[in-house]
């Protein structure tokens, strides 16, 4: 029964292939709390000068983009194994389910822990615009330098999902 | 840059500073340093006039301060960018013929700013008072009442957790010639007033001390509470009519605000003029000061010098030594210079690095962006703000940036097949039921991302190149050919030699090319070290092979980013095509359209601009990029509202 079970639901192609597509949505956590460290950093350069605001909202919307990243990979696996269309997911493998699972796990996990530090970097780059409003364009290249491993992330999970036929 | 000189009669001092201003092409410099020396210590003395500034000082502010309060009470609306209005000599002098009544104007609205101010005070205190008063509604006895020959009559209040009940029977019960009514109950108190005879008084205060009871007085008041609280209402209303009275005397002298405007730029002629004295050294009758001005003002300067019969040296700056940076650059590139001084300024002896990588921003730009509509819609409301409004300095830059930046990511949708995304197939699809795709000029990357990725490393490779070559070229400028050889010619070698190796072009070739360039940079790398650091400098700079590798991998964000802007847009329309072909699935694309595609613009917008910066300022700037010049700034008309012409510019 329990063998039963394994073999139609957990090592079933779709279910797989849909597991990496939570998998790569999981990015968002790393953004969620990234930008909340952002926000937290912006809210007290605020409470002294109002008028930062746009320049703040700049900043703490850097580490959003691996929640994106991630959103993108979860969208292609669903395209990929027609979860979207009306005529139901096609049939795929189980060897096929495994490999769109394997590619989702770049961006899902790079993408957790990148989001996290480059929100950090953020909150630095929003105190620094606060003392010196002037320097935004520094502030931005600081957490763009994190992003960067997302977006090989990215990449890579693109890439290999792309190779995957199904 | 060229240095300049100048003595001159303290009498022609106000007439060439005037003119010196109106030209705006000379820095005056700071002459500390002479200062310091002796021998000039003896001769000259720094012209300074503090009090004059000062004063200047004290009257911009007060002009500011007005011209604040116009814009707080006013109804015009402000525009959307703030632009220098241009006005002529002889129209602003004009305008400001009559001084003392626009100085006039200004303390009257500074008068009528203060007493708005004492009119809110006036109004909060009011208000406060009023708010106390309220509880006591019910309470009927005048306040001026306090008792009477033999009794005491007091208001009291206790904390909203007391016991009432047991309070009263307990005063009543140990007091008994007393009388205690609750006037009113709210969230936080309780409200009292109490009767009792003068005698039992110290009982009284006993039991109010052990129940955390507390007396108060409205001791300048008279009448009822009823009484008083309608004549603060009345006062209150009184208060804020006067206070809109006096907000609509300060729009009346809304029509004033630009001759305000124009008096306070005058002051800042005057307080600059007044300033830069600081900086000229003066005798009895002759003053002299150090200045840069750049190389084309050159005729316009001596012209101008000589005319004010002044001695003057113009001569080149010495090598190596600081001038101030001022970045001069073609119409197209002058865009470009944003993101050069977001960096920071370049060293003085060092190049400009704008016009070197103005297009390959522009092109990163657009192929991060990379949809034709986005493209299209940044140009257009770019290219009206330029044409609409006269910017200046570094909205101007930033502006035109986009616009550039707008024509690029409309080129690279175009090739890319990227219009809104895939709007146009998912649209058909959902209203029209037929395929129809916008087909890509070149092809879409979704399609054949290897074919993009490769494309994006072969224009990484090129721009890494030209940053090496420009601090080759700079070596050579600087008397080190040999330098440049070594290491820049070296490394082209063993990045060519390897590259061709790895796609297999002619091996045999590529191989000497790989390993004459490997052995050259071990044996040249370490040359400027001693002993034991010659072979390691030698490694350690082989070893920064690395360094070349991920700088060129850095460039598949081009690629990655581009297919984040692409997908993210093509989801945004599936998720509006959910809703069907009838009514309902018009209203929720239409919702989905214009909400997910400005979400999408903005986000990958701001990305595109970050990440193009980043390729330039990490893989491109690293290569030869000297920065830390302080910027030219020219004694000049510094001011903010109107743009000052006069006929010979």
């Amino acid at each position: 029964m329990n063998y039963l079970l394994f073999e139609n639901v957990l090592f079933n192609g779709i279910f797989l292939a849909m597991a990496g597509a939570a998998m790569a949505a999981l990015a968002g956590i790393g953004s969620a709390i990234g930008i909340g460290i952002a926000g937290q950093a912006a809210a007290g350069v605020i409470s002294e000068d109002p008028k930062k605001f746009g320049q703040t909202l700049i900043l703490q919307a850097l580490p959003g983009t691996q929640g994106i990243y991630g959103l993108l990979i979860a969208f292609l696996i669903m395209t990929k194994i027609s979860l979207l269309g009306g005529d139901g997911p096609l049939e795929i493998s189980m060897a096929q389910g495994a490999y769109i699972f394997a590619s989702a796990v770049p961006v899902g996990l790079v993408g957790i822990f990148s989001g996290i530090a480059q929100g950090k970097s953020s909150a630095a780059s929003i105190m620094l615009i606060s003392k010196r409003p002037e320097e935004l364009a520094k502030g931005m290249v600081y957490p763009a330098m994190v992003e960067t491993y997302a977006v090989l992330a990215l990449l890579i999970s693109f890439l290999m999902l792309n190779g995957v036929q199904v | 840059m060229k240095k300049l000189s100048v003595i001159g009669l303290v009498s022609h001092r106000e007439a060439l500073m005037e003119k010196l201003m109106a030209l705006g092409a000379v820095e005056i410099t700071d002459q500390e340093e002479k200062l310091g020396d002796d021998r000039w210590k003896q001769m000259v003395k720094r012209d300074a006039d503090e009090r004059t500034v000062s004063e200047y000082e004290g009257r911009i502010a007060k002009v500011s301060q007005a011209l604040d309060v116009i814009d707080k009470y006013g109804t015009q609306k402000k525009p959307l960018l703030h632009t220098r209005k241009p006005i002529t000599f002889p129209d602003f002098k004009k305008a400001l013929e009559d001084e003392r009544s626009i100085e006039e104007k200004v303390g009257l609205i500074n008068s009528l700013s203060a007493r708005l101010a004492e009119l809110s005070g006036a109004i909060n205190k009011t208000e406060t008072l009023k708010m106390s008063l309220e509880p006591w509604r019910e309470y009927d006895i005048p306040l001026e009442e306090q008792g009477t020959k033999t009794t005491d009559l007091f208001l009291c209040v206790a904390p909203a957790s007391a016991d009432v009940n047991l309070f009263m029977k307990g005063l009543e019960d140990k007091v008994p010639a007393s009388l205690i009514r609750l006037v009113a109950s709210d969230a936080e108190q309780h409200y009292f007033y109490i009767l009792s005879a003068k005698t039992e008084r110290s009982f009284i205060d006993e039991i109010f001390r052990e129940c955390g009871f507390s007396k108060i007085q409205f001791s300048d008041l008279s009448g009822t509470v009823k009484e008083n609280i309608e004549a603060l209402e009345k006062k209150s209303d009184e208060l804020a009519e006067e206070k809109l009275g006096i907000e609509d005397t300060i729009r009346s002298h809304e029509v004033d605000k630009q001759s305000l405007e124009l008096f306070y730029d005058k002051l800042i002629i005057h307080r600059d003029r007044a300033d830069i004295r600081q900086n000229l050294l003066v005798t009895e009758s002759a003053f002299s000061f150090d200045g840069w001005f750049p190389a084309r003002a050159e005729s316009r300067v001596s012209s101008l010098l000589s005319e004010m019969g002044c001695y003057f040296e113009i001569e080149d700056p010495a090598k190596g030594e600081d001038t101030p940076v001022l970045l001069l650059n073609g119409s197209f590139s002058t865009a470009f210079e944003a993101i050069t001084r977001l960096y920071a300024l370049p060293d003085s002896r060092a190049i400009d690095a704008t016009p070197y990588f103005s297009l390959s921003y522009a092109v990163f730009f657009g192929m991060m962006l990379g949809d034709g509509a986005y493209g299209i819609i940044m140009a257009v409301i770019t290219g009206l703000i330029l044409k609409k409004y006269k910017l200046e300095g570094m909205k101007y830059r930033m502006v035109k940036l986009f616009f550039y930046c707008g024509i690029s990511t409309a080129f690279f949708g175009a090739l890319f097949g990227g219009w809104f995304g895939d709007i146009v197939t998912v649209a058909g699809k959902t209203f029209f039921n037929v395929d129809i795709t916008v087909p890509p000029i070149w092809f879409n990357p979704l399609d054949d991302p290897m074919k993009l990725l490769i494309f994006c490393f072969i224009i990484g490779g090129i721009h890494i190149f030209i940053g090496m070559g420009l601090s080759a070229w700079l070596s050579i400028k600087d008397g080190r050919p040999l330098d440049a050889v070594f290491d820049v010619g070296l490394w082209y070698l063993l990045l060519i030699g390897a590259t061709l190796l790895l796609i297999g072009v002619i091996p045999d070739v590529a191989k000497w090319m790989a390993i004459i360039g490997a052995v050259g940079i071990l044996l040249t790398a370490g040359r400027n070290k001693k002993g034991i650091g010659k072979i390691i400098g030698g490694l350690g700079s082989l070893y920064g092979i690395t360094g070349y590798l991920s700088d060129v991998l850095s460039y598949s964000r081009l690629l990655a980013l581009g297919l984040a802007s692409s997908v993210i847009a093509s989801v945004v329309n599936t998720m509006g095509s959910f809703g069907g072909s009838g009514i309902k699935g018009v209203v929720l694309m239409t919702f989905a359209f214009v909400v997910g595609h400005t979400y999408n613009f903005a986000i990958n917008g701001l990305g595109s601009f970050v990440h193009s910066c980043r390729l330039q300022y990490v893989e491109f700037f690293g290569k030869f990029y000297e920065s830390g010049g302080e910027a030219f700034q020219p004694f000049g008309e510094n001011t903010k509202y109107v743009d000052i012409l006069r006929e010979e510019n």
